[in-house]
């Protein structure tokens, strides 16, 4: 294996052994699990040439030498799937999809693999930062005589996200698959690291869906930066995809016109569920509750009940409470999903429903939403108005929000305390 | 999430919509920005102290500088935060991406060397200030470590400055009205203002670099961008961020003057040339409190140091941890980010012990601290200049041609004054 910052400066000979230039840079093609080198740029007395591999006979730290006598001095032109190991990667930010964290690149690692020298990692440790300052021997003689490791990391290259602003200089689009694996709330602790070209290049390659969920994952403050930050039909389509209550905290939030520009964008019901939350004040059941739960009329049996919910396949975040409300919207009982399955399928739902369920109203203080569902071990609560029509539901979830202190969300709070909004 | 407006007012259906949390802070926002706590941080202890120096030495002589000073700080500030705007990265983290990671090195090196300084003269304030009150400088030491400790930790330094700021701007109005008390001569502070004169002696370049140094700091241009980047200020908002920017300049300048003008009204005019302590640079507010003049001093000595060490500790560690790649922010825990917080326990750990030596002069240290900062300054400007005029970087944001001349114009005024100043100090 060989590294970069030990070839870069290193003399070029030719056939005969004559030096020509120095190492300037290298060119791989990504696109492949491990991108293989596709040219090399020289530095000569005059100018810079560029190389392809064809007529490169090895490289390694003691310099390249070359296939051919004869330099064919093209002008380089990159395609579109190639990178320049030092101008693109190097000292750059990348994400290591693996350590979930942004970091920067301080070396990268080439080696043989399948035939060819190929770009197989990175190096994001100590051991390869103090080499790129020509320190790392005496670094490494001090550590072994202490006993510690010398700080070697490595992130190989199929878990590294290179982002916009390194490529970007190539136009090449990055796919970001590694990133769209992550768990939401580890996207989120990424993209709120990264600088806004980069997020915005990061987000138009991930679906609405997966966008969605990250940014639930977000601080408010976050929330609203990140989502300003998009064109405002793709912040209605992202708006779309989370859930109603999410959805409402987070347009609360925004300024006024961009309140009602995004509103305007969003699909009617969409919008309408949004708005009816807006109208809660913040701290009450209402400001908390969602609006996507599961209601059936009480004349339903098991069966006729289950069928029902696979035609509707509910995207509510909580479908292990079925509400039964009248002919009027109003509560009248829930049944649990265990109810509804150990039930005989011809069972009629009131029969094995609990009649008058624990409930709050719109209006209710989140504290009180929150006690009830400590002491009743609920996974959700349903809302009701004065007259007892279902508005909604509190999952539990959102209730820990008001017991937990402000800010326990934020994986990276700002750097300076005082430069929040 | 803050309690809701009304409380149980509201019980009645529907409620009143949410207003946004920035709706709300809107007003504050405005007033408070990056340009502005970092004015204010620039009137720190070492500024203060600086600041009367001059005066007290150099009567109205080395007010044109302060000006010149200003309309410079003004093009850095400006073009750091138009930095943190475009590219949404912090000064070193640019620096190491565009020159690589020695020239990187280069420069967290020198903000460490000169933020360590700072961070001292922060320091050497709070003792000089609690020296007022006879507190000891072991004490007083100890208690600047347990202040900046608690800032850092607490989180809530975000509340904290407001008060520092707001003490800051009593003292300085008193600094204003003393100067006026005092009966000095107007006319010649006027034209000191405008025309440039000066003996260029040594301790007249050092008084000059000193009071560059204090107003225009690598800290303060590694804050700026830092700042805008964390407040996730977009593009659009720059002409708000110049405005900002402007009026934390003005505030620090007229502030500057005013202190300037106060002590050669008074110090300079009875012929106290030489300000060794604090007592002394506190009789400048004896025009206005009389007889409390030192506890006034002292007050807004120690306002001053505290919001200095809630800011330049962070932006330093911060500034060290970019260029390297490092976790950074006091949003990691200390396993996980271990350098960040290694560097906040070397800069307070080296700063407290610095305090220890016997018989430090503290308004000595503070001056020199701000000569240091001068001297390191323009490489630090370097940087910043070639990176402003980097289209690639900065894309439209990037600096035209008569900013990159004001731009460069300072930097190399920086060069020829350091250099004046190392020529003047070897030839004795």
């Amino acid at each position: 294996m060989i590294h970069l910052s030990q070839v870069i400066g290193q003399p070029v000979r030719d056939q005969n052994g004559e030096a020509i230039g120095k190492v300037a840079d290298l060119i791989v093609a990504v696109g492949e699990r491990y991108p293989p080198v596709t040219g090399l740029v020289i530095n000569t007395d005059r100018r810079q040439i560029f190389l392809p591999w064809s007529s490169v006979a090895a490289v390694d730290v003691s310099g390249a030498t070359l296939s051919t006598s004869q330099l064919d001095i093209t002008k380089f032109s990159q395609r579109p799937n190639e990178i320049l190991l030092k101008l693109d990667l190097l000292d750059k930010q990348i994400v290591d999809i693996d350590g979930r964290r942004v970091v920067r690149v301080n070396d990268v690692s080439l080696d043989e693999v399948e035939g060819s020298l190929r770009l197989v990692a990175v190096d994001v440790g100590t051991a390869g930062l103090l080499r790129r300052l020509g320190i790392e021997r005496p670094y490494r003689r001090i550590a072994r005589g202490l006993g510690r490791s010398a700080g070697e990391r490595y992130i190989d290259w199929e878990d590294v996200d290179p982002l916009e602003s390194t490529i970007a200089a190539v136009k090449l689009r990055v796919p970001h698959a590694g990133l769209a694996e992550l768990h939401p709330a580890d996207l989120a602790t990424i993209i709120d690291q990264l600088t806004p070209r980069d997020r915005a290049g990061v987000l138009a390659s991930l679906d609405d869906e997966a966008v969605a969920d990250a940014i639930e994952e977000l601080e408010p403050d976050s929330q609203v930066d990140v989502l300003e930050e998009l064109q405002p039909d793709r912040a209605a389509d992202i708006l779309e995809e989370m859930s109603p209550d999410d959805a409402a905290d987070l347009v609360a939030d925004l300024s006024d016109t961009t309140r009602a520009e995004i509103l305007a964008l969003m699909e009617k019901t969409e919008a309408d569920e949004v708005k009816e939350l807006l109208g809660y004040p913040e701290e009450t059941a209402g400001g908390i509750m969602t609006t996507e739960y599961i209601a059936v009329p009480a004349n339903l049996t098991a069966a006729e009940t289950i069928d029902k919910l696979r035609a509707l396949e509910p995207s509510a975040e909580t479908i292990y409470y079925v509400y039964v409300v009248d002919d009027d919207e109003r509560l009248v009982g829930v049944l649990s999903l265990r109810d509804l399955i150990v039930a005989k399928p011809e069972t009629q739902i009131n029969e094995v429903m609990i009649d008058e369920p624990v409930a709050v109203g719109v209006l209710d203080h989140q504290r009180e939403v929150a006690n009830l569902v400590a002491r009743y071990n609920l996974l959700a609560v349903p809302v009701v108005d004065e007259s007892g029509r279902l508005e909604g539901i509190v999952t539990v979830d959102d209730t820990l929000d008001s017991l937990l202190p402000a800010g326990w969300k934020s994986h990276l709070p700002r750097r300076f305390p005082g430069s929040g909004r | 999430m803050t309690a809701a407006p009304g409380g149980a007012a509201v019980r009645q259906v529907p409620g009143p919509p949410r207003f946004g949390r920035r709706a709300r802070f809107a007003a504050v926002l405005a007033v408070l920005g990056p340009g502005i706590v970092s004015g204010f941080a620039d009137n720190d202890a070492g500024g203060i102290t600086t600041y009367s120096i001059a005066g007290a030495k150099f009567g109205y002589d080395l007010l044109w500088v302060i000006l010149v000073t200003q309309l410079a700080l003004f093009v850095t500030q400006e073009i750091g935060a138009r930095m943190g705007l475009a590219t949404g990265q912090g000064l070193t983290g640019l620096i190491r991406e565009r020159f690589g990671v020695r020239w990187a090195t280069l420069a967290a090196l020198t903000m460490l060397v000169a933020n360590l300084g700072c961070i001292v003269s922060e320091f050497a304030g709070i003792g000089a200030a609690l020296s007022l009150f006879g507190v000891p400088v072991p004490v007083s030491a100890l208690l600047a470590a347990v202040a900046v400790i608690t800032l850092i930790s607490v989180g809530s330094f975000g509340r904290v400055q407001y008060v520092f700021v707001a003490i800051g701007l009593l003292v300085s109005a008193a600094y204003v009205v003393s100067a006026a008390l005092a009966q000095p001569d107007w006319s010649l502070a006027a034209t000191s203002l405008v025309i440039p004169h000066g003996t260029f002696s040594g301790a007249y370049m050092l008084a000059v670099v000193g009071t560059v140094g204090t107003t225009i700091t690598p800290w303060g241009q590694g804050f700026i961008q830092a700042y805008v980047v964390d407040k996730r200020l977009r593009p659009e908002e720059l002409a708000a961020e110049r405005l900002d920017v402007l009026i934390g300049v003005l505030i620090t300048n007229v502030v500057a003057a005013f202190i300037v003008i106060a002590c050669a009204a008074t110090l300079f005019a009875t012929g106290q040339t030489d300000i060794t302590d604090a007592a002394q640079a506190a009789q400048a507010l004896g025009p206005i409190a009389g007889p409390t003049a030192s506890t006034l001093f002292a007050i807004g000595l120690l306002a001053a140091s505290l919001l200095g060490l809630g800011v330049v500790p962070l932006a330093s560690a911060y500034t060290a941890c970019e260029a390297f790649g490092w976790e950074q922010g006091v949003g990691w825990r200390v396993r996980e980010a271990p350098a960040f917080y290694g560097l906040l326990a070397f800069f307070i750990g080296f700063a407290a012990l610095f305090m220890l030596i016997p018989g430090l002069p503290l308004i000595q240290v503070m001056f020199s601290a701000q000569v240091l900062n001068g001297l390191l300054l323009p490489v630090i400007l370097v940087f910043v200049m070639l990176l402003a005029g980097d289209k690639r970087l900065m894309g439209n944001l990037a600096s035209g041609r008569i900013n990159l001349a004001l731009g460069w114009g300072v930097t190399a005024l920086l060069v020829v004054m350091s250099l004046v100043l190392v020529v003047t100090a070897f030839s004795g």
